[in-house]
C-alpha cells in the first residue's frame, strides 16, 4: 500500500501536465477532418514563426452547441454557410478586415458569387465549394443518364443510397419537380414528399457516410452524395466510379472561414486566410481536399485529372444549374414534418 | 448422458457476433482501398501512414494520459466517497447519495453543455485540464458504485479485531479494509479507465482548442477524412497491445499460483 502515495503525486503531475502550454503564437484552427494540406500547414508555420493547431468536428450544430455555450480559444472556424448567419445572429463572429487579406481581393473569383450564400463577406471569406449530386458505378449502369428520376428506375431497385438529410433528399426531390429547393410552398413539399416517398420503396438505405463504401464495393449502384467524397472515389478508381450532377438542378454548399469574436490571434488568422488564398497553396490545397476554392487563378493552375474530374470542377454549363441551400429560419419546421412523415412510412 | 450441443452452437455464435466485426477491422487495415468495401489487395501502406500521422499520436496520448489521471484521481476520490456514504448515516444521507449516482444517470450531452457552461462562468479556459475534470466527475460515481457494493459485504467485526490487537484507525484501514477493498478499488478503476478513453460527447464539448483526444478524432475523420484506415491500422495495435497485457498478467499470476502451491507443498 507504500505505493499509494507516489501514484497519488503521479496523478496530480499528470492533471499538471495537462494544463502545460508552449511559448510560439499558436493559430487555432477549428475544422473539418483532413481538409487542409497538412504540407500547406507546414510552410505557413514555417513562414510566419508559429505553430498551428487543428481540432476537427463531425457536425455544424455540434460545434454551433459547443461555440456558443462559451468554448472560446479557436482563431479561426470553418462551417459550412447555413451555419453563419446563425452564428452571426448569435453574436459569436468578428466582421474581418479586408485590408489584411489583399490575396482574397486580388484572387477571389466574382463569378463563383452565385454559389455563396452570404456575398458581402463581411464575417466569411469561402474556402470550398462543394455539390451535392449522384454517384454511380460506369461499369454496372450502362448507358442510362443519370438524373433525379433514376431513383425511380426499377433497374436499379435495391441499389440506392440517398441521404440522410432532409434539406438535400427533399431538395432532390423538389429539383425534380421543377420547383426550388428552398420553397416554402406547401403544395410543392406535399408533392415533393410524394415523390420521396416513392423513392423510398426504391432505395437501399438512407445513408450520410457510408454510400462511399457501398460504392467501392458495388452494393450501390446509386449513392445520392457529395462531390467531394465522390471525387476521391473517382480518383481511386477512375475506370469504375462516375459522377452526376443532375440536369433538373442540385444543391451546391460552401463551407467558409470565420473569426470568432474571442479569438486570440487575429491578425495570424487574418494571414492565415490570405495564406490561403494565394493561387499556388489554393491549386495545392483543392488538390488534397477534392473540391474547389473560387480562385479562378487558382483553378487554371490544376493538373488536367483534377479539371475533367467533375465531381471537383463541374463544366460551366451544369454549374449554372445549381442552387445554394438557403437557411429557412422558422420554415425548417415544414421540412422538419415532410422528413418526419417521409421516416415514419413504410 | 449426451452433451446437448445447443449451448456450444449460442457461444459461437455470440463470439462470432462479438469478433467479426474486430477481424474485418483488423482486415481492413491492410486492404489497398480506402474505403473497405471490397478487398483490392494487401499493402502496408496505412501503417506507414499511421506512423508518420503526428495527430493521431497526439491524440492516442492525450487519451492515455486522460484515462490515468482520471482513473488514479477517481479512485482516490471515489473509495473515500463509499467509505464516508457507509460508514456515517447523517440525515442528508439521501442527499449524498443522489449526488453520486446523478453522473450515472444524466444524459452524456446534458452533461457535456452544463460542464462547458460551468466553465465558462467560472472563466476557466478550456483545455486537456477540463477534459481531465470532466472526466473525474463521471468516473468517481462509478469507482464509488464499485466499491459501496464491496463495502456492503465487508465484515465490520475484521476492523474490530484489528483495533483490539492495538491497531489506532489509520493502521487498521490501510493495513485491514484497504486491502480488502483492492479488488473492488481496481474493477472501478478498469470501469473508469475505459469510460475515459471512449467519451465522446462529454469530452466534445469540454475540449478546448488544441486539446483533441482519440475518439475526438475517429469521429471526425469518419465522417470527412480520405484516411480512415489509418485508424483501422491504430485499433488493431491498440488490440494487440490489450491482448499482450492480458496474456502477460495471466502469466505473471500463473507464475505466482506456482510458487504459492510450492510453498504449501
Amino acid at each position: 500500500m507504500k505505493a499509494i502515495q507516489p501514484l497519488i503525486a503521479f496523478a496530480f503531475g499528470l492533471a499538471l501536465l495537462t494544463g502545460c502550454n508552449a511559448g510560439k503564437p499558436t493559430l487555432y484552427l477549428y475544422t473539418w477532418s483532413d481538409y487542409i494540406d497538412p504540407e500547406l500547414v507546414t510552410a505557413f508555420e514555417t513562414a510566419n514563426h508559429c505553430k498551428v493547431k487543428i481540432d476537427t468536428f463531425d457536425s455544424n450544430e455540434a460545434m454551433y452547441a459547443k461555440v456558443l455555450a462559451g468554448s472560446s480559444g479557436y482563431d479561426i472556424i470553418v462551417p459550412s454557410s447555413y451555419q453563419i448567419p446563425l452564428m452571426v445572429k448569435s453574436d459569436l463572429l468578428q466582421p474581418l478586415d479586408k485590408s489584411k487579406l489583399p490575396n482574397v481581393t486580388a484572387h477571389f473569383s466574382d463569378s463563383y458569387k452565385s454559389l455563396i450564400l452570404n456575398p458581402e463577406m463581411v464575417y466569411n471569406i469561402p474556402y470550398a465549394i462543394t455539390f451535392t449530386g449522384i454517384g454511380y458505378r460506369k461499369d454496372k449502369v450502362g448507358k442510362a443518364e443519370i438524373s433525379w428520376s433514376s431513383f425511380d428506375d426499377p433497374a436499379f431497385k435495391g441499389r440506392i443510397s440517398l441521404l440522410n438529410d432532409f434539406r438535400e433528399t427533399i431538395g432532390a426531390a423538389l429539383k425534380s419537380l421543377g420547383f426550388s429547393l428552398n420553397s416554402t410552398n406547401a403544395t410543392e413539399l406535399q408533392q415533393a414528399c410524394a415523390v420521396v416517398l416513392r423513392w423510398k420503396k426504391n432505395i437501399a438505405k438512407f445513408d450520410n457516410e457510408q454510400y462511399k463504401t457501398g460504392l467501392a464495393s458495388s452494393e450501390f449502384l446509386l449513392g445520392h452524395g457529395y462531390s467531394g467524397d465522390i471525387a476521391q472515389l473517382m480518383l481511386d478508381d477512375p475506370a469504375n466510379i462516375g459522377f452526376a450532377l443532375p440536369k433538373q438542378g442540385f444543391t451546391a454548399a460552401c463551407d467558409e472561414m470565420v473569426i470568432p469574436k474571442n479569438a486570440r490571434s487575429v491578425d495570424l488568422a487574418h494571414a492565415f486566410i490570405n495564406f490561403l488564398y494565394d493561387p499556388d497553396n489554393a491549386c495545392k490545397n483543392i488538390q488534397y481536399i477534392c473540391a474547389i476554392m473560387p480562385n479562378e487563378h487558382a483553378i487554371a493552375k490544376l493538373p488536367e485529372k483534377y479539371k475533367n474530374n467533375p465531381a471537383i470542377l463541374p463544366p460551366k454549363e451544369i454549374m449554372a444549374k445549381a442552387e445554394v441551400l438557403k437557411d429557412l429560419g422558422a420554415a425548417n419546421a415544414l421540412y422538419s414534418k415532410v422528413w418526419d412523415t417521409i421516416k415514419a412510412s413504410e | 448422458m449426451k452433451r446437448n450441443p445447443f449451448p456450444m452452437i449460442v457461444l459461437l455464435l455470440v463470439l462470432a457476433f462479438l469478433y467479426l466485426p474486430i477481424i474485418v477491422l483488423t482486415a481492413n487495415s491492410f486492404n489497398l482501398s480506402r474505403f473497405g468495401g471490397a478487398w483490392e489487395g494487401f499493402t502496408l501502406n496505412w501503417y506507414h501512414q499511421l506512423i508518420r500521422d503526428d495527430d493521431v499520436w497526439i491524440a492516442f496520448a492525450n487519451s492515455l494520459l486522460i484515462a490515468a489521471g482520471a482513473t488514479l484521481s477517481s479512485c482516490v476520490l471515489g473509495t473515500t466517497a463509499a467509505l464516508a456514504l457507509h460508514r456515517w448515516k447523517t440525515p442528508l444521507q439521501n442527499v449524498h447519495y443522489g449526488l453520486i449516482y446523478t453522473p450515472l444517470v444524466i444524459p452524456e450531452i446534458l452533461m457535456g453543455i452544463s460542464l462547458l457552461l460551468a466553465f465558462t462562468a467560472a472563466g476557466i479556459d478550456c483545455g486537456l485540464h477540463t477534459i481531465l475534470l470532466a472526466h473525474i466527475t463521471f468516473c468517481v460515481s462509478y469507482v464509488a458504485m464499485t466499491v459501496l457494493a464491496r463495502l456492503q459485504d465487508f465484515d465490520d467485526s475484521l476492523i474490530e479485531a484489528a483495533r483490539d490487537l492495538g491497531a489506532n484507525g489509520w493502521v487498521s484501514f490501510i493495513k485491514v479494509q484497504l486491502p480488502l477493498l483492492f479488488p473492488g478499488i481496481v474493477s472501478g478503476g478498469l470501469l473508469a479507465f475505459t469510460l475515459s478513453i471512449d467519451d465522446f460527447v462529454i469530452t466534445f464539448f469540454v475540449a478546448g482548442p488544441g486539446a483533441s483526444t482519440l475518439p475526438l478524432k475517429i469521429y471526425s475523420m469518419i465522417k470527412h477524412s480520405p484516411k480512415l484506415p489509418v485508424i483501422n491500422c491504430l485499433s488493431t495495435v491498440m488490440l494487440m497491445l490489450t491482448f499482450v497485457l492480458v496474456l502477460a498478467s495471466r502469466a505473471l499470476q500463473n507464475i505466482r499460483h506456482q510458487k504459492t502451491a510450492q510453498k504449501t507443498a
